[in-house]
């Protein structure tokens, strides 16, 4: 076994109260594309992090090619060899591809002459080498996202990269694309380069990795091999594993659905879609109903089109086909005014940038969605914006030096309440909550969950979005799954963790409900 | 970081409690020193005097603070301010209206200007920078050509220039008007649901969007106000001047961006008070009196003016900026860089 | 090896057609002197545009040239009376700009504050420190100096062939020199460009300081021009240079525009008040047809955009 290009022991990361990574351990070697697969939130975009220097961890050691790395800084991993491939590329869109390469590899000394001959015969080589179908002439701006992530690559190839992390790097690539990056990574893989693989999809994993390390809860659970010999042509095998243990690893065993109450049958449809679309954000088809006092779980891979669905509802990206109805009656929402007119609330994932505003105090943020009914006229009543806030701040038991208090002060949980808090005040008939506990500690979570419960119980309508499956388990009536912008499954009864995964990465079985 | 984040906002609330404070401090070093050294400074003509001088870029200073608070600019105040003064005087002589009629139309024609920008601005969605500069050159662009350069209204009658030189109590008349505008715009900024939602919009224009806020009719809305008050604002600079010329009130925007960040108003929005402008004008407003007032001074007061005011412009903005450089706990606000 | 975008095309067309226009409906338009002329008296504004476009291409804005263009002048003026040669007026007027420049760039680059208020509290600052210390004086200049010791005709060549020579230099380090990719990379993304390596804030002041000796280079080509400085010059001249960069195609969000294009969007604007004074129009259009102009040329830009692009940046 020839050393490893890229050796971790036990790195720990904590953001505040949130332990990210827990002790993970990994290694790369040369000519071998290891994938790194484990749920969202498991870590992953963390360790990448650390490994291109732009977390420091807080304990663990790290190796590259041998020698022991002490502080690693984004500039001395590029200088090592380490190189991202990020789903958004950081590319210029004014320049062209050939100039985006050439800003890259060269000098950044300003005072030198720039070869274009030279550049574009580089370019065009490392555009020829990763397969793009597109000359170097043309605008970045005009490219789609895969083909950009096709300039990054390459970028990383002229760089010399010996450790190229790509994540998720056919998200969004049709099914040449994607043949032709495969070409790209075995080519990769020939000239001794390791690459670190993350992708949600299994056939993938099966299809060009070496190796496979399952990351769970911030921690490694386990690297095993794959091997070639004796299987079909262009795939491998796992060595005493298959994809059914791979998703075991991934959600792990203790997850199995607590019982929620089923709401009583012949409870009236609150909201009902269909056939919705929306060309822009890629979401097509859709069609559910969320019945009053249910919890509609919606689950799927980042990217599947989750949140851009509650955007359509909420009328910041209107579709442009299909239907809504509300209670039964059709209504067309095309700002996110109407809807919240018509009833609807939506919790964003953003919280800092969406959510909730930073600079404005506890109660201002509160009141914001209901400024027409708490202030008739136009005119602020600070007694009354000042009795609702202290109102949801003990419902929701938010810690805050008080109502004036800016939420930028708050803790992240507490911030997250003060956005629930908005719409609890707005009283609407359906709720979309999107990542409602993203980033909030285990205590404030779960006080969060309880909140959820209690406002079905009031005849409320959720759509819950979230990407953690036990969350989606713990509080969801029905299920839904999307994939690729439309939903591919509803479950009805008590799906297993491992039944939403499959469903989530494509691989549905026999006997899981197709939607 | 919440935890890095809250020693931040209690240093900059301590830091807007000195910034009104601070200028008033200003202002009271500038009445001593004027009051010391000038002649007839402390006099009530004398501030009789400086009220109706500041009257106009007071009352832009009130409206172009909603539109910083937006996070834009309006570059355009001081040049549609001509252009009403003009229209209004080609109104009244040549078209032979009623001098009230008149200012009406004075007033509508700001609030057309303000509206051509809120449209650019809103809708096609351009730069508040670029367009209002475009407008800056139009609007006094279109004042000359109606004036031919040179022409200019005189003659109006005296129950017109009583709202620029009359007296209502000791008080000038037009002072009236501005205390109005205050107090119109202070309740609009701090006690209406609009003043919250344009507040909103500077800290964050996509939060105002998520939580169902009318971004772009607030946004629009403030414009309009903006071109509004300046039609108004000509009719009190004509009416104290007696003339309406073309060059009414050239370089008035830059005299009301710098009270408005004088007065303490992010420029790139969110925060600012209608106190912190108002002591913002005051302290300009003194200040140009004042040095008329120094025999030292007295021939070069407008040119002094005009450099303590840039340069009170430039020190409102750096200092801040370079004591939170200094002290490296605090957090810089750089992700709002400004796009022009 | 000009390759022809669609923004060139399009401004050299709309040139050609005002052209074609004059010389139909006023032929004098082109008689040599005049057109010589009128090309000197432009030479100035096309520096000062180059300079404004080289801060827009990093998404900022400079509207302190016209007045950094007067002290420079007046400057200038006052040197000469201690070393009357053309070099020491050149040089001054160059070394004022360049500072003039410098003290933007800090301001914007380095202390991270607004071009637009920076550069509006410096152009307000300039235009009345020189009211205070000139008192609206004109300068006299040294007979010598005149269109640089030459006879008229070749001093008005020199002007036009300095220009034009400026502008090719910098059309040709815009694209073939690092430092003018740099520039483009800082305003198309500055976070790309700084995880490229290249750091914007150097950049943006590199811009400013460019802004600045330009300005004060064209300074100097004026007041070769004529016997006397106005103290009063340049009002305005922010204006038309924005005015030729917006036309030029320089998007104000930063990163695009060829500096060549400058060229014929300068001509078309220096054309057009003589076009309306020929075509009977009076010359107090003039302001207003050049803010219609800077408006017409955003909006093209602002309607062409893709809605959806620029959704996150609304505002």
């Amino acid at each position: 076994m020839t050393s490893a290009l890229l050796q971790l022991v036990g790195i720990k990361k904590t953001f505040g109260a949130v332990t990210a990574l827990n002790g993970v351990s990994f290694d790369l070697r040369p000519g071998e594309v290891h994938a790194l697969l484990g749920g969202n939130g498991a870590g992953k975009s963390t360790l990448i992090k650390v490994i291109t220097g732009a977390h420091p961890s807080d304990a663990g050691t790290m190796a590259v090619g041998g020698h022991p790395i002490a502080r690693l800084t984004p500039a001395m991993a590029r200088s090592l060899g380490i190189a991202c491939i990020y789903q958004q590329p950081a590319l210029f869109p004014d320049l062209t591809v050939t100039e985006n390469i050439g800003l890259r590899l060269e000098s950044t000394s300003p005072f030198r002459r720039v070869r274009h001959r030279e550049r574009r015969r580089l370019a065009a080589s490392l555009l020829r080498q990763v397969g793009a179908g597109f000359s170097g002439e043309t605008g970045v701006h005009d490219l789609s996202m895969p083909q950009q992530q096709l300039v990054e690559i390459a970028c990383a190839i002229g760089a010399g990269a010996k450790i190229l992390i790509m994540d998720e790097p056919t998200a969004s690539l049709t099914q040449p694309e994607q043949e032709l990056l495969f070409g790209v990574v075995d080519h990769l893989r020939r000239n001794g380069s390791g690459i670190i693989y993350i992708s949600h999809r299994l056939e993938e994993i099966f299809r060009i990795a070496d190796r496979v390390t399952v990351l769970r809860d911030g921690e490694s659970v386990v690297t095993r091999d794959l091997t070639r010999t004796g299987s079909a042509e262009g795939t491998a095998i796992g060595q005493g594993f298959d994809e059914a243990d791979l998703i075991h690893w991934m959600v792990g065993r203790h997850l199995e659905r607590t019982s929620v109450a089923i709401p009583a049958a012949g409870a009236p449809d609150r909201l009902t879609v269909h056939g919705l679309g929306c060309e822009i954000s890629g979401v097509h088809d859709i069609t559910f109903a969320v019945r009053a006092g249910e919890i509609v779980g919606l689950t799927g891979l980042v990217g599947a089109g989750r949140t851009e669905l509650a955007r359509i509802l909420f009328g910041l990206t209107p579709a442009d086909t299909g239907e809504i109805r509300l209670d039964g009656i059709p209504v067309t929402i095309s700002s996110p005014e109407e809807a919240i007119a018509l009833g609807i609330g939506y919790l964003p994932e953003d919280r800092r940038r969406h959510g909730i505003i930073l600079d404005l105090s506890v109660a201002q943020n509160i009141s914001m969605s209901v400024h027409t009914r708490l202030f008739p006229g136009g005119w602020l009543r600070p007694d009354a914006e000042q009795t609702l806030a202290e109102h949801y701040i003990h419902r929701l038991g938010i810690k805050t030096a008080g109502t004036s208090a800016e939420v930028a002060t708050l803790s992240g949980g507490n911030q997250q309440k003060v956005a629930m808090a908005r719409w609890l005040a707005a009283n609407p008939r359906v709720l979309i909550l999107d990542e409602p506990t993203q980033g909030v500690d285990v205590g404030a979570k779960s006080e969060i969950h309880r909140h959820i419960r209690s406002l079905v119980d009031q005849g409320l309508a959720v759509l819950l979005i979230s990407s953690e499956l036990p969350e989606i388990l713990a509080l969801s009536h029905r299920i839904g799954v999307m994939r690729s912008g439309t939903l591919t499954a509803l479950f009805e009864g008590h799906p297993s963790a491992a039944q939403l995964m499959r469903a989530a990465l494509g691989n549905l079985e026999p006997g899981d409900p197709p939607c | 970081m919440p935890s890095s984040s809250a020693p931040f906002i209690g240093k900059l609330s301590r830091f807007r409690f000195r910034h009104e404070v601070g200028l008033m401090l200003l202002l009271a070093i500038e009445l001593i020193v004027f009051g010391f050294f000038g002649r007839r400074f402390l006099t009530a003509d004398n501030g009789i005097n400086i009220i109706r001088h500041s009257v106009e870029i007071g009352m832009l200073a009130l409206v172009m603070l909603p539109v910083i608070l937006t996070g834009g600019i309006d570059l355009s105040v001081g040049s549609l301010l001509g252009l009403c003064a003009v229209l209004f005087g080609k109104l009244w002589r040549d078209v032979g209206v009623d001098w009230p009629m008149a200012a009406v139309g004075s007033i509508v024609v700001g609030l057309i200007g303000g509206a051509m920008n809120a449209f650019l601005i809103t809708r096609l969605r351009l730069p508040p920078l670029i367009v209002t500069l475009s407008t800056y050159s139009l609007f006094r662009g279109l004042a000359e050509a109606i004036t031919q350069g040179t022409d200019a209204f005189t003659g109006f009658p005296e129950s017109f220039l009583f709202i620029g030189t009359g007296a209502w109590g000791g008080l000038p008349a037009q002072a009236g008007l501005l205390l109005a505008c205050t107090v119109g715009i202070a309740m609009l900024i701090h006690q209406t649901t609009w003043g919250r939602a344009i507040r909103a919009i500077g800290f964050s224009a996509e939060g105002a969007e998520y939580a169902g806020l009318p971004v772009q009719r607030r946004v629009a809305s403030a414009y309009c106000l903006a071109g509004a008050i300046a039609g108004l604002a000509a009719l009190t600079y004509t009416a104290r001047f007696g003339t309406a010329k073309a060059d009414a009130g050239t370089g008035y925007e830059l005299a009301a961006i710098t009270a408005v960040v004088l007065g303490g108003a992010s420029i790139f929005g969110g925060r600012g008070s209608v106190a912190g402008t108002v002591l913002g004008v005051a302290v300009l407003g003194v200040l140009g009196n004042g040095l008329t007032r120094l025999p030292a001074t007295l021939s070069t007061a407008s040119e002094l003016t005009g450099i303590v005011t840039g340069l009170l412009l430039l020190a409102s903005l750096a200092l801040p900026r370079l004591a939170a450089m200094a002290d490296p706990s605090g957090t810089v606000r750089t992700e709002k860089q400004e796009r022009p | 090896m000009l390759k022809w975008n669609a923004r060139e095309f399009t401004v050299a067309t709309v040139l050609a057609i005002l052209w074609l226009g004059l010389a139909v409906f006023a032929p004098d338009f082109f008689s040599p002197q005049p057109l010589l002329s009128r090309l000197t008296s432009s030479a100035p504004k096309l520096l000062v545009a180059c300079g404004i476009a080289l801060v827009i291409l990093t998404r900022n804005i400079d509207i302190s040239v016209g007045s950094l263009y007067a002290v420079a002048s007046v400057a200038a003026g006052h040197a000469s009376h201690v070393a009357p040669t053309p070099v020491v007026i050149v040089a001054v007027a160059i070394v004022t700009g360049l500072g003039g420049g410098v003290i933007n760039g800090f301001l914007v680059a380095t202390l991270r504050l607004p071009s637009i208020v920076v550069t509006l509290a410096t152009m307000v600052t300039w235009r009345e420190s020189l009211r205070l210390g000139q008192q609206g004086v004109f300068i006299n200049l040294p007979d010598n100096t005149q269109w640089f010791s030459l006879s008229m005709v070749g001093g008005q060549w020199a002007i036009v062939l300095a220009a034009l020579g400026v502008l090719t230099v910098l059309a040709w380090a815009q694209k073939n020199l690092a430092a003018g990719r740099h520039l483009h990379a800082v305003g198309s993304d500055p976070e790309a460009a700084r995880l490229a390596g290249i750091s914007p804030g150097r950049a943006t002041f590199a811009a400013f300081g460019l802004c600045g000796t330009l300005t004060g280079l064209a300074a100097a080509l004026n007041i070769a021009q004529s016997p006397q400085i106005d103290p009063n010059t340049g009002r305005l001249l922010e204006l038309e240079a924005v005015a030729a960069a917006v036309v030029a195609g320089f998007a104000v969000s930063g990163g695009r525009g060829r500096l060549l294009t400058l060229l014929p969007a300068t001509l078309l604007l220096v054309s057009i008040s003589p076009a309306l004074t020929y075509l009977g129009a009076k010359p107090y259009w003039d302001k207003a047809v050049h803010g219609a102009i800077i408006l017409t040329a955003v909006m093209a830009d602002g309607l062409r955009r893709p809605k959806r692009q620029c959704r996150s940046q609304a505002t």
